[in-house]
């Protein structure tokens, strides 16, 4: 579904991707490690379509089209998503009514006709309870006023409604206390399937234990120096990211 | 295209007695001239109102989306006891419109109470400026103001100017004043694409949350039409 060859990212004229490589199939989980600065958000953003990173290098090729070519609007009608690390705050903007929009923009691109409201709200509500998330929520502005946990609840929540072919889900456990963390993890498991890939990058072993990862990536430099199964993360968490980097080195 | 400019003077004034309620609604949307500046309408206005009768209330709700230059300050003269005074306005200011508008509440009753809520957008080469005068004279005792002044700015040639005076004679006077000044944040743009929706969509929407609480204001014919002429008039100006 995804294959990145040779990225090579400069943010600012600063090399923060240099050379990363990788295949993620449909149906499948990976999780990218990585100490802080490493490239894993800037991995996230680039393939989001974000602003101000530099491609100097390499391709990214999704469903057998360019990835790169496409506006950050057409991939998430693609079927690509990503929740924020930091989600922002919209005031003004209903939270529902930002979702609808975003919804209807991706099926009007499927050739499909506009969601009904009744059969949209039924729909928010239902997935609300999944990720148990109050009525409040559904009169709120986007982000505005929510906690760190509601906020990255609501990035989950959007997932379920627009049920991306990509997800994408950048630090999603930061700022996480260990019951928002369950509810979190509840919400991607229950949406897990044979032909969605999730790839999530994170800096703590932690939230493996909720999302099992069918593949682990260490990401360090820029470049993804190690690439294992579950038991790779729990290594990781044994021996630091400083053991990854020498053996590296080594080799 | 004209490219002369027309003057639109107009006058208003209200009274309101006891118990009386006035509501006054504007949307705006005058030839704002060209791309370059060129032609448009001098919109220079006098509005003022005077809540001369205890307990009455005079409310000026404004969208002022066209118009090269607005010169414009509905005001409030709070005699009557428990009077109200409020205005809300959205003031548009593309290309190189220039909208200089804002208001006056001059509390004198005693309880008397009264709010602002400005909302300016800014984009191109566009200004606008925000005036206030908020006077409140020595026998408006337990008088109230609230005023909340925001700007949003699109691009990196537009402005946006506050004024806001306070001339406070009564010790038992409350006065808040809030100001913020926002850029279109790439990060809530990058957030609305990223859910699929157009750039155009989405600065809609952002602008249209920013003066939320100004829109709530009109009637909703009002309200409908004024949403469609922001889009209107802020058409290209992002991305």
């Amino acid at each position: 579904m995804l294959s990145i060859r040779n990225l090579k990212v400069t943010v600012a004229g600063k090399q923060v991707l240099n050379g990363l490589n990788l295949d993620v199939k449909a149906g499948e989980v990976h999780a990218i490690m990585g100490p802080n600065g490493s490239g894993k958000s800037t991995l996230a953003q680039v393939l989001a379509g974000r602003d101000g990173y530099e491609v100097t290098a390499g391709t990214v090729t999704y469903q057998d089209r360019d990835l790169l070519a496409l506006a950050p609007e057409e991939r998430a009608r693609e079927g690509v998503f990503l929740a924020f690390q930091y989600p922002v705050e919209i005031p003004g903007v209903n939270n529902v009514y930002l979702l609808k929009a975003g919804l209807n923009a991706i099926r009007k691109h499927r050739g499909e006709a506009e969601v009904d409201a009744f059969e949209f709200l039924t729909l928010v509500r239902e997935k609300m309870q999944l990720m148990q998330m109050n009525e409040s929520f559904l009169n709120r502005a986007v982000n505005e006023g929510f906690s760190g946990g509601e906020k990255k609840r609501n990035e989950i929540l959007q997932m379920a409604i627009l049920e991306p072919t990509l997800a994408l889900l950048d630090e999603t456990d930061s700022g996480l206390d260990i019951d928002a963390l369950r509810v979190v993890s509840n919400g991607v498991n229950s949406l897990r399937r044979a032909d969605r890939a999730i790839v999530m990058v994170t800096h703590y072993q932690r939230l493996l234990d909720y999302i099992q990862p069918d593949h682990v990536h260490v990401l360090t430099g820029g470049r993804i120096v190690m690439s294992g199964d579950k038991s790779l993360a729990l290594e990781l968490e044994k021996r630091g990211y400083d053991w990854v980097k020498e053996d590296s080195a080594a080799a | 295209m004209r490219d002369e400019n027309q003057l639109h003077a107009a006058v208003v004034e209200l009274v309101a007695l006891e118990n009386a309620q006035i509501k006054y609604s504007t949307v705006q949307n005058w030839y704002p001239g060209d791309e370059n500046g060129r032609g448009g309408i001098y919109n220079f206005v006098t509005k003022r109102g005077e809540c001369r009768g205890a307990n009455s209330r005079i409310s000026w709700t404004q969208v002022e989306t066209g118009s090269a230059i607005t010169w414009k300050y509905p005001s409030c003269i709070l005699t009557g006891d428990n009077s109200v005074g409020e205005f809300y306005s959205v003031a548009v200011a593309n290309n190189y419109q220039q909208a200089d508008t804002g208001t006056k509440m001059i509390h004198i009753g005693r309880n008397t109470r009264s709010t602002i809520v400005s909302k300016g957008i800014s984009a191109g080469h566009g200004q606008n400026s925000y005036r206030g005068l908020v006077k409140i004279l020595p026998s408006a005792v337990d008088a109230r103001n609230y005023t909340q002044c925001d700007s949003l700015l699109m691009g990196a040639q537009c402005g946006a100017h506050t004024f806001p005076y306070m001339e406070v004679r009564t010790p038992t006077a409350i006065v808040e004043h809030e100001a913020t000044t926002s850029k279109i944040g790439d990060d809530q743009l990058f957030y609305c694409l990223s859910r699929g929706i157009s750039s155009e969509d989405a600065v809609n929407m952002i602008v249209n949350g920013f003066c939320k609480a100004v829109f709530k204001e009109l009637p909703m014919e009002f309200a409908v039409e004024a949403q469609n002429l922001l889009a209107v008039s802020l058409e290209g100006s992002v991305g």
